[in-house]
């Protein structure tokens, strides 16, 4: 299965296609899709670069990322796993 | 410092203006991304995983208090609240929105900062030595060289369509700590047979996918023609280097298939005409400049300074920092001092807003008001009284900025990797954490003594892995991370690449292998051997063993 996913033209933050084909934030709401669909979807997404910015699909098992890119789809879609200095400046 | 003149101030608000009618129009769609891109990219704007990312110039990685003060405002009030030193000696936001970019360089505009030049295929910010102008080694501060190199290439328009991207360090001693061997061109002041200054250049290094060490293509350019020899070289090079691959198109790619002497026979072609141009720098323009960069009103101090004694006999913590951190000036009893970006178990070259509040007013009330930015991605004061060094000292620690291990094994170097950066091919801060977690002992820390890490994500070589001596490179193995080791790397005047010691590591095994690669070390060092003298004298192999010898084969 695969979800459309691209980022947000006004901040570069992750979106997914959810329903209705509308912007979400998180990969929870998004829509996980068989292949025709994702491509559809994918091509209804490309036509809206106003929100969209460089739209596309990866594979999912569980609405968790399986493919190739699967880590770079799970840090994506929760954040950098690392912190940041906030979490160490006055340790 | 250098001060904007009217045009630098008119050059930087018409970007500003022009830049923010250009994130307006790809606001409201009228330009696409594909149209934007271009644009953005000249203004050090990328589209990372998670976010837009800005990198701001710091020119020459020198700075104000007051434009610290600006750089923690912005990370505040338009990111996360904190902001992430590179190895450029510039500051990236991870997190900026895009309609807030013109709101930002508006306010970087205000302290005379910007970020032109920092993305594309220009001619990038000029680096140099961090303790340029404090240190005691050096035969002439390099950043009014950095300062001239930078008038002449802002916006060249010969020089605004390079092949690729053109990076230029210099320094202003033998001890080469730019890595200047790593750039395009490097430059090394050094004195003309007639007394007068003169620059040693290098040209043709880099990393990335192919990295080279640069080699010297002229002894001694007389610094009157420093620009006209500059242009030589680029119009060789976009005369005849490679476009139509980009991994091909640096000049080392050009300088290692035609040869350095073919290079310079071309090079001196072009040169021959061009020292006769205008391109001669007047002496009194050279004087203005060097003006800017005057050391600043130092007191008559004797070397010694009971006050920095008494602490190092009173608190053992201050020794330590005093060992690591603090470094030999030229001004009797003053020193430079390095703040540390790398907190145990940190994220390498990340400050948080309020750090950066700290760091500001500490250099205003002890450094003359002036801040640096080290390519190791740490800070430093250059101009602190030793009188005041045990004040500094307790202030830093107070903002967990005193982490006493400059240059030492947890001082690592690490790039973005795939936490943030859409290029990478595995995560490198984790990497970095991890070991620094593990070597936090600062007791064997300094029985290690110095020992650069250098680690980054993918091959485009960002953390500088190929020159550490001790490299970590991230590859994406069928979606796994995997991290391949180098060993022998050295960034300075004895400047070269690590030798990969075999197959690569996955993430949980590079902290412990490190480690046997250091304990092997110890066992086999002769005495005051740093470990890169270590490798140098006895090659990789002791350590490979050391690295491979408790994986078992099935994993390795
Ligand atoms: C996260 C966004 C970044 C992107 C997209 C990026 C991209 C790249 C690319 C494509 C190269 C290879 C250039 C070539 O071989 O021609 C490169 C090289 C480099 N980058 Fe980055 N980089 C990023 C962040 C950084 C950071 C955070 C640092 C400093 C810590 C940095 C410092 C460097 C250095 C020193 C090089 C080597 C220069 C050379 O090729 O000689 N970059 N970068
Ligand atoms: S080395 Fe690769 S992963 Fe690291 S910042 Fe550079 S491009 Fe990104």
């Amino acid at each position: 299965m695969k979800i459309v996913t691209a980022n947000r033209l006004s901040d570069g933050r992750v979106i997914y296609a959810g329903v209705d084909n509308q912007p979400v934030d998180s990969i929870e709401q998004a829509s996980v899709l068989d292949d025709t669909a994702a491509e559809i979807v994918l091509a209804e997404v490309a036509g809206r670069p106003d929100v969209f910015v460089n739209p596309y699909l990866f594979e999912v098992s569980d609405r968790t990322p399986s493919g190739r890119d699967r880590l770079k789809e799970r840090i994506r879609s929760a954040g950098p796993t690392v912190g940041n200095s906030l979490l160490w400046e006055k340790a | 410092m250098y001060r904007y003149d009217e045009f630098d101030h008119a050059l930087v608000r018409e970007r500003v203006e022009e830049f923010s009618d250009q994130v307006a129009r790809r606001a409201s769609g009228a330009l696409t991304e594909d149209e934007f891109k271009p644009l953005r990219l000249m203004n050090g704007v990328y589209l990372q995983l998670h976010a837009y990312m800005l990198r701001v110039a710091v020119p020459y990685g020198t700075m104000s208090s007051r434009q610290m003060r600006k750089l923690g405002h912005i990370a505040r009030t338009y990111d996360k609240g904190y902001g992430h030193f590179t190895t450029r000696t510039n500051i990236q936001y991870n997190w900026p929105a895009l309609t807030d970019l013109p709101a930002i360089l508006r306010d970087l505009a205000e302290v005379e900062m910007h970020a032109i030049q920092t993305s594309g295929n220009c001619i990038r910010n000029t680096t140099t030595d961090v303790f340029a102008g404090a240190a005691d080694d050096e035969i002439e501060d390099p950043r009014p060289w950095c300062e001239i190199i930078r008038q002449w290439s802002t916006i060249h328009p010969e020089f605004s369509f390079l092949p690729r991207k053109f990076k230029i360090a210099v320094v202003g001693a033998e001890k080469d700590r730019a890595a200047i061997r790593t750039h395009d061109v490097g430059l090394q002041i050094v004195r003309a047979a007639d007394g007068g200054t003169a620059f040693r250049v290098f040209v043709g290094g880099g990393q990335g996918r192919l990295p080279h060490i640069a080699q010297e293509i002229a002894a001694a350019v007389p610094a009157a023609d420093l620009l006209a020899y500059l242009t030589a070289i680029l119009r060789a090079w976009n005369l005849l280097g490679r476009r139509d691959n980009i991994h091909k198109a640096r000049i080392k790619i050009l300088v290692a298939s035609i040869g350095i002497d073919a290079f310079r026979e071309e090079v001196d072609r072009h040169y021959a005409t061009l020292r006769r141009e205008d391109l001669k720098i007047p002496a009194d323009e050279l004087v203005r400049i060097q003006a800017y960069f005057a050391p600043p009103p130092f007191e008559d101090l004797p070397k010694a300074s009971a006050p920095f004694d008494r602490a190092l006999l009173a608190d053992p913590d201050f020794a330590r920092f005093a060992r690591n951190n603090v470094r030999r000036h030229r001004q009797a009893g003053y020193a430079s001092v390095v703040i540390s970006l790398k907190p145990i178990g940190g994220v390498p070259g990340d400050i948080t807003a309020d750090q950066m509040d700290v760091a500001a007013d500490l250099a205003e009330r002890y450094s003359f008001d002036e801040i640096r930015a080290a390519y190791e991605q740490n800070l430093v004061l250059p101009h602190v009284k030793l009188d005041d060094v045990p004040a500094l000292w307790r202030a830093l620690h107070e903002a967990g900025l005193a982490t006493a291990n400059a240059d030492l094994v947890t001082d690592v170097i690490a790039c973005p990797g795939l936490d943030y950066c859409s290029l990478a091919n595995a995560r490198s801060i984790p990497v970095a954490q991890a070991l620094s977690t593990r070597l936090a002992d600062l007791d064997y820390q300094e029985k290690l003594g110095p020992v650069r890490i250098n680690m980054s994500g993918c091959i485009n070589a960002c953390g500088h892995h190929h020159v550490g001596h001790i490299g970590v490179l991230g590859v994406d193995r069928k979606g796994e991370e995997y991290y391949q080791i180098t060993v022998g790397g050295s960034p300075d005047e004895q400047a070269a690449l690590g030798d990969i010691v075999g197959k690569s590591l996955p993430s949980e095994e590079v902290a412990p292998a490190i480690q046997r690669t250091l304990d092997r070390y110890l066992e086999i060092r002769t005495d005051g051997e740093r470990f890169i003298d270590t490798v140098r004298r006895v090659g990789p192999d002791p350590f490979r063993d050391a690295i491979y010898e408790t994986l078992d084969a099935a994993n390795a």
